[in-house]
């Protein structure tokens, strides 16, 4: 489904982000990428949706290979949920979610938001979908909460019935129990519509319940990848230490 | 914690900080003289004379020729011209029989000065006194100065609407593009709306459209670099989140963009308006239409009491103006 193909991402800088690295993500699969901050989660993301050029390698969606002129055709087959929610603050919950559709909606119908019934229906069966209420669907976004918003975002990145889903950092500003509601409804709606779902996380116990596939990232490079039962004890204690490590630079940051 | 730096001095014979230096002393001196000349300049110093005097001449000391000025203007005021006392001979279409709502004739003298012979001729005429005319005239001008203003802010949001998405750097087609519509409404923005008003009544002759195109022109330079402002400085998030899912500039512009500057250029156009409204009774003066025209000429000729019922229906425009935009602004919030 997606391919990464000895990809290589360099920054100005000259800091490496991603070093050689080669993917095979199958189709329907959910896929955790894991990794302290500064591994190359978000630029690996960003590389699968054309944000972000590989400077090196090829990133393929099926057959098409990711460049300047297919960029477009391939965006519109990912949908895409951000690492600060990213939702519109001032435009309704509703048009947040038919937002998602703006690529295929003509110049005109958008300029004055007309979204035919059929549209809207959908918004509406997919916000049910990951449990909102039709209370909901004229607030502004900004009156939601953090965990509400996550929830519109992931109905707006399966509007356009995407084949993969990339979702960066999903629960990141939540609260643990709203985050394993909410990588639920993700799961459940990626399961429902036969999407693929990338999606970056840094607790390793919300990657052992959601995922498929783990892949392990550290310093740009691929340094586990497989099924959560595979992971032995030995690398699952790596992981932990990186996930501490983490934690503790965090905690020193703010001491 | 210590970091290991050498320090080259010890702590205590750090340089301070000092709040009053020779430096600054003497900077505040030179820009005391440079004061000084400047407000010579603008005869500062004459304008406090002058006021003082006025001040004494009040309490009975000495005469002024500021109070003066003052009393010649509000004796003649007061009381305000209400009525509008029009002489029959010079009514088109007088019917004797149809009077207007509420107006009656009277008799009068109408004294005529003829400057070849110098001679005043005195005659008796029948007057058409309309009790309510001059203050219903005001109205009537003052209505088509609040349309000019309007139609201005139309105008202008017309033309600084597409210039605004050109003149902000994350739309703009091109870098060149972006400087160029930036000059293009400093340009706007340099041209007071009186200079632009006297060479449009050139072009377009006495009346409103020169006003109401002076004041498009004007403020279309300020609104539309507020717009563009207002546009760069969008969260980009919700922006880069639409184009990632492939939408089209414009439709990330409608969707991210606008949603997010559309209370603050609400604002921005109230502001406009009322301005633009204060601005159009101004704009008369020379010769582009609303009450302007009505007081530049009542004042030539020294009709200081048609003047006060002018500036009366001014300041109730501006007040009402006021109060309506704050309650709009309440409302759109």
């Amino acid at each position: 489904m997606l391919k990464f193909e000895s990809v290589s991402r360099v920054y100005d800088d000259g800091t490496k982000a991603i070093d050689n690295v080669s993917l095979h993500i199958r189709s329907g699969e959910i896929c955790v990428l894991l990794g302290p901050s500064g591994a190359g989660k978000s630029t690996l993301m960003n590389m699968a949706n054309g944000v972000v050029e590989p400077s090196s390698g090829v990133v393929k969606l099926g057959d098409l290979i990711l460049n300047k002129k297919n960029r477009t055709t391939i965006q519109r087959r990912i949908g895409m949920i951000h690492q600060q929610l990213h939702l519109v603050p001032r435009l309704s919950v509703l048009h947040n979610v038919l937002a998602g559709l703006l690529p295929d909606v003509e110049l005109w119908r958008s300029i004055i938001k007309s979204f035919s019934v059929e549209e809207q229906r959908r918004a509406c069966e997919l916000l049910d979908e990951v449990g909102m209420e039709e209370k909901h669907l004229f607030r502004r976004a900004s009156d939601l909460s953090g965990g509400q918003q996550q929830r519109v975002a992931i109905a707006r990145a399966f509007i356009s019935n995407p084949e993969v889903v990339l979702a960066d950092e999903p629960v990141a500003s939540l609260d643990p129990a709203m985050s394993r509601s909410v990588l639920d409804s993700l799961k459940t709606a990626a399961k429902h519509h036969g999407a693929t779902v990338i999606c970056t996380l840094h607790q390793l116990d919300y990657a052992l319940e959601f995922a498929d596939r783990i892949i392990a990232l550290r310093k740009g490079e691929i340094f586990f990848d497989g099924h959560p039962d595979d992971l032995d004890s030995e690398t699952q204690n790596k992981l932990y230490q990186l996930e501490q490590s983490q934690n503790t630079t965090i905690e020193q940051v703010a001491a | 914690m210590k970091l290991d730096i050498e320090q080259t001095k010890p702590w205590q014979q750090w340089e301070l900080h000092h709040a009053v230096t020779p430096k600054s002393l003497i900077i505040l001196f030179i820009l005391f003289i440079a004061f000084s000349f400047s407000a010579h300049n603008t005869e500062l110093d004459k304008a406090a004379v002058e006021t003082s005097k006025a001040v004494l001449s009040i309490v009975g000391i000495g005469d002024s020729q500021v109070l003066d000025g003052a009393l010649r203007f509000t004796s003649k005021a007061f009381p305000m011209q209400i009525s509008e006392r029009t002489a029959i001979s010079r009514l088109d279409d007088f019917d004797r029989n149809a009077l207007p709502l509420f107006s009656y004739l009277e008799m009068g003298e109408e004294r005529e000065y003829d400057a070849l012979t110098e001679i005043w001729t005195i005659e008796k005429s029948e007057y058409l006194v309309e009790p309510l005319g001059y203050l219903w005239k005001v109205t009537v001008k003052m209505w088509e100065t609040i349309e000019m203003g309007f139609w201005g802010t139309v105008i202008c949001i017309m033309i600084s609407l597409p210039l605004s998405v050109l003149a902000s750097r994350n739309y703009t087609p091109h870098r060149f593009v972006y400087s160029f519509v930036r000059g293009w409404l400093s340009l706007h923005r340099a041209m007071p709306e009186l200079i632009v008003a006297l060479i449009l009544v050139l072009m377009y002759g006495f009346g409103p459209i020169a006003g109401v195109l002076a004041l498009a022109i004007h403020t279309s330079g300020v609104l539309g670099k507020f717009f563009a402002d207002e546009i760069e400085n969008a969260p980009p998030g919700p922006q880069l989140a639409l184009k990632s899912s492939g939408a089209s500039a414009f439709k990330v512009l409608r969707y991210a963009v606008f949603p997010h500057v559309y209370p603050a250029w609400i604002a921005y156009v109230q502001y406009i308006f009322e301005r633009n409204i204060r601005t159009a009774t101004i704009l008369g003066i020379v010769g582009a239409g609303g009450i302007g025209m009505e007081l530049k000429g009542r004042w030539d000729v020294f009709d200081y009491s048609h003047v006060a019922t002018i500036l009366l229906g001014i300041f109730i425009t501006v007040v009402l103006l006021e109060y309506f935009s704050q309650k709009l602004r309440k409302h759109a919030l």
